[in-house]
């Protein structure tokens, strides 16, 4: 036989020309597709996004840390030679890091802002890896000096012209002068330390009781080996630093990544939900518009069976005009997932993203769609008899 | 691509069809009862009837649309009731050409895309399509008409281009079904004299069914159907 048939990319031009005709009822058939496949993007990318938060947020401590905190700030607060014992017994344990937090007004000069105060020991160095922009971290020497290290927002907050906070400069905490020793870089959200780095004022721990309500750490980090059993560390250290006029609570990073992951994963459920009813909805509705489409076309199919389109080529037509028509609301999906997305993030302590891989899978989901519901009415176009339809001269 | 129409000039070979008892019924009726004919290669065939005949089931077998029936029909060396539907298809793009009496133009095609439709379905170029559609819309005389759509020809325009359809594939046989039915006669009369040219210059075989004895007249030979029978003795003209 001379035939070879109806080539894929033939097949696909005379899909495309169809769904031309089609215009506005194809579009609304499409909705369905549409929102399904934008709620999966979203979702997806969304989860892409918290993720690479997530790992940012603990990429300055890493996952190998305990976080202590005083359950209500005041009173003793954490009994810092303890703790230090404690670690030093601690096979699985490298070093503690406590700190005293509060807030406090700050001044330069002119400029008086609220800012967190946090007392140090050079440890914290250690264990969150804080970065300097400028001058020097605080060191053991230091102890009782009225020394300081600010963060990166706050420096620029207190900084005015002719002014800036640099390393040799004084600012005031409460009625106490500081001489200003270096400025951290800017650092992004840490998970586990209660202290937010850009808005502080870091000072040694030792003296710092000079400006905070209470006594003792209301915080440490500790540092575990990375081949520490966390969860185990957790319930011992609660046991051995809680007191009853002092509870804390003890957090390490993993289960706090368990926690977000278990929050996500609701929210995904939610979404997968609303996208799977969705793309239901709109595998329907694209049945239903191919469905009237082939009955349209009766005698058009009619007449390419009598000139010799096999049943298999008539039922790839209509398969291929479905897929076309359902990636097409695929790709509006992808468009308004990423507007999702990124309204989202207006709400969600995320930074906005794009993964290009999840775009692929709002299309591919949608040709699926096309595919599975695309079947029955291509189908029903392959089995219309060329006699039937073209009856009736 | 061999041209079958390099046969024009090898005399008429009998039996390109060779219908042998063929019967068909629909319930308690009989469409076909027994019919036997041959049409050979070259003949200008006329197959007529008046209307529940039997014609128009007759011209479905030979279309090979339908192969549904008891007997044997052999076409181009081929026992039709044996195909399957896609192997139908194939044989109808390839040997066959059709020309409807409601002509069955796609109307948002071009008349050369209209042309060119069995060409798309045997899974021939674009270009090349257009060149061979263009060259036939030429020679039904439409060559000023190639762009244009079907709601923009006569009737009798449309019917050139759907002769010129059936034509475009190279077929050996052209089945036409009661293809003046929807002219006026003049119409009409122009068309069965393309179909004679048609006939006489590329030697393609036209079997033409239809109600009207006057246009069968005009054909070498008919073929009579009454009740599914055929009419003994066949009318040589």
């Amino acid at each position: 036989m001379i035939a070879k048939g109806f080539s894929l990319d033939e097949l696909a031009r005379e899909a495309f020309s169809n769904l031309r005709g089609q215009g506005r009822r194809s579009l609304l058939a499409l909705l369905g597709v549409v929102i399904g496949s934008a709620a999966i993007v979203a979702l997806m990318n969304i989860a892409y996004i918290a993720q690479a938060t997530t790992l940012k947020s603990f990429q300055q401590t890493g996952v190998d840390v305990l976080s202590i905190q005083l359950e209500a700030p005041g009173g003793r607060g954490i009994d810092i030679p303890g703790l230090k014992a404690l670690v030093a017994d601690d096979a699985d344990a490298l070093m503690a890091a406590p700190y005293a937090a509060t807030t406090s007004m700050v001044a330069a000069g002119s400029r008086i802002q609220s800012a967190t105060v946090a007392g140090i020991t050079p440890m914290m160095e250690q264990v969150a890896h804080l970065p300097l922009e400028q001058g020097r971290r605080l060191e053991a020497i230091d102890a009782c000096s009225r020394v300081a290290v600010v963060g990166n927002k706050l420096a620029s907050g207190l900084s005015s012209p002719g002014a800036a906070i640099v390393p040799g400069q004084v600012i005031h905490i409460g009625a106490y002068g500081y001489t200003v020793v270096g400025v951290l870089k800017a650092v992004a959200y840490q998970s586990l330390s209660p202290i937010p780095y850009d808005d502080a004022v870091l000072i040694p721990l030792e003296c710092a009781r000079q400006v905070m309500p209470g006594d003792g750490a209301t915080g440490a980090l500790v540092r575990l080996r990375t081949t520490a059993d966390s969860a185990a560390a957790v319930d011992r250290y609660t046991a051995a630093l809680s007191t009853p006029q002092a509870p804390v609570r003890v957090q390490d990073a993993r289960s706090m990544i368990e926690t977000m992951k278990k929050q996500m994963s609701l929210l995904g459920g939610v979404l997968i939900a609303i996208g799977s009813i969705s793309l239901l909805v709109g595998g329907v509705g694209v049945m239903n518009v191919m469905l009237m489409t082939v009955m349209e076309r009766r005698r058009e199919i009619g007449l390419r069976a009598a000139i010799g389109a096999t049943p298999n080529e008539i039922r790839m037509m209509f398969l291929i005009e479905a897929i076309l028509l359902t990636v097409a609301g695929g790709l509006l999906g992808d468009v308004l997932g990423v507007l999702l997305t990124w309204v989202a993030t207006l709400f969600l302590p995320f930074d906005f993203g794009v993964n290009w891989m999840v775009l692929f899978l709002g299309a591919g989901v949608a040709a699926g769609v096309g595919l599975i519901f695309g079947l029955y009415p291509a189908i029903s176009a392959s089995r219309i008899s060329p006699i039937e339809a073209l009856r009736g001269d | 691509m061999c041209n079958e129409w390099g046969r024009a000039n090898v005399p008429i070979q009998p039996s390109m069809i060779e219908i042998k008892d063929v019967s068909k019924r629909y319930g308690e009726i009989f469409a076909l009862s027994e019919i036997s004919a041959s049409i050979g290669s070259g003949e200008f065939v006329a197959i007529v009837g008046n209307s529940g005949s039997g014609k128009s089931t007759l011209m479905n077998v030979l279309g090979v649309m339908d192969g549904d029936f008891s007997g044997s029909v052999r076409m181009f060396d081929v026992e039709v009731s044996d195909l399957s539907a896609a192997a139908a298809a194939r044989l109808r793009n390839e040997r066959i050409g059709f020309v409807f009496q409601s002509f069955h133009l796609l109307p948002r095609l071009a008349a050369w895309e209209n042309v060119a439709l069995p060409l798309l379905h045997r899974g021939v170029r674009r270009e090349e399509r257009k060149v061979r559609a263009l060259a036939m819309l030429d020679r039904v005389g439409l060559a000023d008409r190639v762009d244009h759509r079907p709601e923009q020809l006569s009737g009798g325009q449309r019917q050139r281009v759907a002769i010129a359809r059936a034509l475009v594939g190279e077929p050996r046989l052209i089945l036409a079904d009661e293809p003046t039915g929807n002219l006026d006669s003049r119409t009409g009369a122009q068309i069965m004299a393309l179909f004679r040219a048609l006939n006489r210059e590329l030697g393609v075989t036209v079997v033409m069914v239809t109600h009207d004895r006057e246009i069968a007249a005009q054909c070498d030979r008919a073929i009579e159907i009454r009740d599914g029978r055929v009419q003994q003795p066949e009318v040589a003209r």
